[in-house]
């Protein structure tokens, strides 16, 4: 952790001197709560399944490039700036107030009370790679009353330059206040240098509803962290991930929904495809807080283990203090059905096309399930890509024949 | 032309087939009768090359080919169908996409082009009136959620699109009502071309009405223990199998 704060230390001037003064007002805060918590470990619940320290270690120099909020003007920046580093919090989790300290890059994305954004916003983050690199992002989305607004946020790796180490760490905050709607999307398509640590932090107020997918291909170790608090009454948040791996590919899913108002309703649906010798992680912990009466909440991780190498942990959790709530979780772990591939097979595909039918049947599910149509359709158009491709290097690759 | 010799199988370590022989030419369906674990459907199960069956001994060949030595989807490419009497859910995966995976395989097989989007539509919509299959479930995921009745349609219809030279139909006529039956009889009747060869599994005598068999085999015990022309089917619906004394010495 030291090399970080020296690093902020030596580029502390070059860092202010690109970001406005909401973003480095937090940089002493945070370097002072990063040294304070310290690396994560694996002996910490939270970060169990994925060795951040090992992440970490590597030296990814330090490119300060700009930052800015100068679309926002003086008053939005007044309102919405004021709420920066208040929903995700440095206190709480290391790589947030890692993320805090050295932020380069900040978007902002507002709407005004009753505003309905048709249009989404796509936030596009291609990774040229040839030398080592560290990227610190941040968004922070705030949706005012009966608003609306999409955002999507796409990793995508560039070139193939392989053992160049990539690390990218990303936090967005959302405050979704009453009666708003916020859709978040998130798709990663990097490569096995690429390390992703994502912290997304929702404040959900009375009525409004924040639906959040996150969809990996060929990601490298990517750990994706999900805070929702639900603030008011009739809260909703629907999150669904899905993850779909090969080589010695790393995924790691932790969400912690918590309920602190009565009758708020909560859903997660995560899958992952693990094939060769991939990981996968997911810990779901559901808060149900004391009076969050009516709370109504439902958990879901299903999993694809195709090989005897590849592992998935799965942990989802349930925190009730309240009476009168409806919660369930469920978890399961399985195999390609050797039946399923037979029926395929006798009708006259290959093994490996039966497989990679049933591997994207099963990892679309998640995608079927988006709300928002355009996303569907272009995740989904993205997965059939992946598994198309992955069939086409399948077929030159000699390792399993 | 499938010729099966002395074909022995076993599943989990346990013999079921103790030597078969059977042949049928081209054009011929023959119908396999028989108890309750008798080894009808192992048999159907070896032909297609369930990876759960192991043959230990025997050949079988196939228009002149060792079909033993083949994969189940060369099997399926050269021409082997087989209408499951227990078809699997298949969760996710597309009627429509899966078909049309398993028509442009069987094309490639023959060195064809893969069937562009709107001949495949055309064809699917002809082949689902003829086994009256309906058109939500040609849409739906395989098999998933259907009833019995519509499972067995759907076989049918996948013989359809797939046009077998050789098909198993292993108790197609179970879970169907007698309209049903009789529809999806008539449809694998239309469909069928002078040389297309069937085994019929079945217990009933009202499947073979429809699809009339040349030859009627009685399966005990793994082995073919009775073979008779049609009558014998309609012998075995009157007075069951207990009279049929082997005609095979062990």
């Amino acid at each position: 952790m030291k090399q970080y704060l020296d690093l902020f230390t030596e580029q502390r001037l070059a860092l202010d001197a690109h970001a406005p003064a909401m973003v480095n007002a937090w940089r002493d805060r945070a370097a002072a709560s990063l040294a304070a918590l310290g690396m994560p470990t694996r002996r910490d619940e939270d970060f169990r399944y994925t060795d951040v320290a090992a992440a970490l270690r590597p030296d990814y120099g330090m490119n300060v490039g700009t930052a800015g909020v100068a679309s926002l003007d003086a008053v939005a920046q007044e309102q919405v700036g004021s709420r920066y580093a208040t929903v995700a919090q440095v206190g709480d989790d290391p790589l947030v107030a890692l993320n805090t300290m050295l932020t380069q890059d900040v978007v902002v994305v507002h709407a005004r009370r009753g505003e309905q954004l048709r249009r989404h916003l796509r936030l596009n983050n291609p990774q040229r790679q040839g030398v080592p690199m560290m990227a610190h992002r941040r968004v922070l989305i705030v949706a005012d009353e009966d608003s609306r607004l999409c955002v999507g946020i796409d990793d995508v790796a560039q070139g193939t330059a392989a053992d160049v180490p990539m690390l990218t760490t990303l936090v967005v905050e959302v405050v979704a206040r009453r009666g708003s709607t916020v859709e978040l999307y998130e798709c990663e398509r990097t490569d096995a240098c690429n390390r992703r640590f994502a912290n997304v932090c929702a404040d959900i107020e009375e009525g409004a509803h924040f639906i959040h997918a996150a969809m990996t291909l060929s990601p490298g170790t990517t750990r994706n962290r999900l805070r929702v608090r639900l603030l008011g009454e009739g809260a909703e948040c629907h999150l669904q991930g899905c993850a779909v791996e090969y080589a010695s590919q790393h995924v790691d899913s932790n969400t912690l929904i918590e309920h602190l108002a009565p009758r708020c309703t909560s859903r997660q649906l995560y899958r992952y495809v693990l094939d060769e010798a991939a990981q996968g992680a997911f810990a779901g912990r559901i808060y149900v807080a004391h009076g969050a009466v009516g709370t109504d909440s439902v958990e879901t991780n299903a999993n694809l283990v195709c090989t005897p190498e590849a592992r998935m942990w799965t942990q989802p959790m349930l925190e009730i203090y309240a009476d009168d709530v409806r919660c369930s979780h469920g978890a399961t772990v399985g195999q390609l059905s050797a039946d399923a591939l037979f029926y395929m097979q006798q009708r006259g595909l290959s093994a490996d096309e039966a497989r990679t039918l049933l591997k994207q049947a099963f990892a679309a599910y998640v995608v079927e399930s988006i709300p928002d149509s355009v996303t569907r359709e272009r995740y989904a158009a993205l997965l059939n890509q992946h598994f198309a491709a992955q069939a086409v290097a399948c077929r030159t690759c000699q390792r399993c024949k | 032309m499938l010729e099966i010799r002395n074909l022995h199988a076993t599943v989990a370590d346990k013999e079921i087939l103790r030597g078969i022989d059977l042949t049928v030419r081209d054009g011929e369906i023959h119908a396999l009768m028989g108890q309750n674990g008798a080894g009808k459907s192992t048999l159907s199960n070896v032909l297609v090359g369930h990876p759960a069956y192991t043959v230990t001994e025997g050949t079988v060949t196939y228009n002149g080919q060792d079909l033993l030595a083949m994969s189940p989807d060369e099997r399926s490419h050269a021409g082997l169908f087989l209408s499951f009497q227990q078809p699997v859910e298949i969760p996710g995966v597309n009627m429509n996409v899966f078909l049309r995976a398993a028509v442009n395989a069987r094309r490639k097989s023959m060195g064809l082009e893969p069937m562009d989007s709107p001949s495949f539509l055309r064809m699917v919509k002809e082949r689902r009136q003829l086994v009256g299959l309906d058109s939500k479930l040609a849409n739906r995921s395989v098999n998933e959620g259907f009833s019995g009745g519509e499972r067995k349609r759907s076989e049918i219809f996948q013989m359809a699109m797939l046009e077998p030279s050789f098909c198993i139909l292993d108790e197609t006529d179970s879970g169907l009502d007698v309209d049903a039956l009789r529809i999806v009889a008539e449809g694998f009747n239309k469909l069928r071309k002078p040389d297309t060869s069937a085994i019929v599994i079945t217990h009933y005598q009202r499947l073979l009405d429809y699809i009339r068999p040349d030859v009627v085999h009685v399966l005990r015990g793994g082995r073919i223990v009775r073979t008779g022309g049609p009558q014998l089917a309609a012998e075995i619906e009157q007075k069951g199998f207990d009279w049929i004394k082997d005609d095979v010495q062990p």
